[in-house]
């Protein structure tokens, strides 16, 4: 009978018998043009082994930043505007540049001079002339750059950008210009 | 093109970054990763402002990691054989990624060409003449 009862069951309601979604391939193959993450296990980034590099071996990076500088801005010492210049170190590249710490809320801080190695969204890294490598929070501190006997003053705060983007924002004069 | 003076500047930009990531690893060809980091900048900011860049100085660049690609150092090139023709391949030490070239002594990059030469004029104010390395030039007309 148990056979009879099994027809009855079968006929009136509807089995499920098996799931049968399959979960779509959405691993697709990235292309090997971004593998963001794979490519910062690789060490982009400074490691501190190369601190045997001396700080004088970076002297000529420094050079080639003062006459890349010298060039942008079209002339040795423009007596005129300094405005001109403020705004083309808004737009230029600042690695190999001589920067120093006047301001900062970390009075730790104050006072690192040295070569800009590397710029990344939050953070400078400088080396300095004992050959260390410092890194600095670009948050709440006046840098220091100069060139050509012209000293402008950077505000950190207002530059946490990668570089990068930097080049491709325009800025406005927002909010207080203050540590 | 009048040579709108934001690009002229962010050229100069990139050529410097290129000029320093040369002058980095010949200082010390151990550290890469200072090279890589500048080239990588270089590239985020072509990208950001859609700038053309020559082709000689982009196959020096590796287009995977991003890092500066020297014959020898970082680089290795071979000359192989497909099909009947003729390739110079170039592979990146660091990604394993390979670029294929055709050695096609009649094939002219559309650069070259005398049509191409219009734009060179404007292209030459925006070179800086600090060192020997080749910097990107603009091109006005686009190929066909």
């Amino acid at each position: 009978m148990s056979e009879q009862t099994r027809e009855n069951q079968l006929r009136r309601k509807a089995v499920v018998l098996e799931y049968s979604t399959r979960r779509k391939q959405k691993e697709k193959k990235k292309k090997s043009k971004g593998l963001s993450a794979r490519q910062r296990r690789e060490l982009r980034l400074f490691d501190i082994k190369p601190e045997q590099q001396r700080y004088s071996l970076f002297l000529p990076l420094h050079e080639l930043w003062k006459q890349y500088i010298r060039d942008l801005c079209g002339g040795l010492k423009p007596d005129t505007q300094p405005q001109m210049i403020q705004a083309k170190l808004l737009k230029a590249d600042l690695h190999g540049a001589l920067v120093s710490v006047t301001k900062s809320k970390c009075p730790s801080y104050v006072g690192v001079t040295g070569i800009l190695l590397q710029e990344t969204k939050h953070v400078f890294k400088i080396l300095t002339k004992e050959d260390r490598l410092k890194v600095v929070p670009k948050l709440n501190c006046v840098f220091t750059v100069e060139i050509d006997g012209f000293i402008s003053y950077i505000y950190g705060s207002k530059f946490r950008l990668r570089s990068s983007e930097r080049s491709a924002k325009k800025f406005k004069a927002k909010g207080t210009v203050d540590l | 093109m009048a040579g709108p003076v934001k690009d002229r500047e962010a050229f100069q930009r990139l050529s410097f970054l290129y000029q320093a990531a040369h002058c980095v690893l010949a200082q010390d060809p151990t550290n890469q990763a200072l090279a890589r980091f500048y080239c990588h900048t270089e590239r985020t900011i072509a990208k950001r402002l859609v700038l053309r860049r020559d082709p000689s100085v982009k196959r020096t660049l590796c287009r995977g990691c991003s890092s500066l690609l020297i014959p020898g150092l970082t680089c290795t090139q071979r000359q192989r054989r497909c099909r009947g023709q003729r390739w110079t391949v170039q592979t990146c030490l660091t990604c394993q990624r390979s670029q294929r070239f055709l050695n096609d002594p009649d094939h002219l990059l559309w650069g070259d060409r005398p049509e191409a030469q219009l734009g060179s004029q404007a292209g030459e104010r925006s070179q800086t003449t600090t060192a020997p390395a080749k910097c990107s030039s603009p091109r006005s007309s686009p190929p066909p």
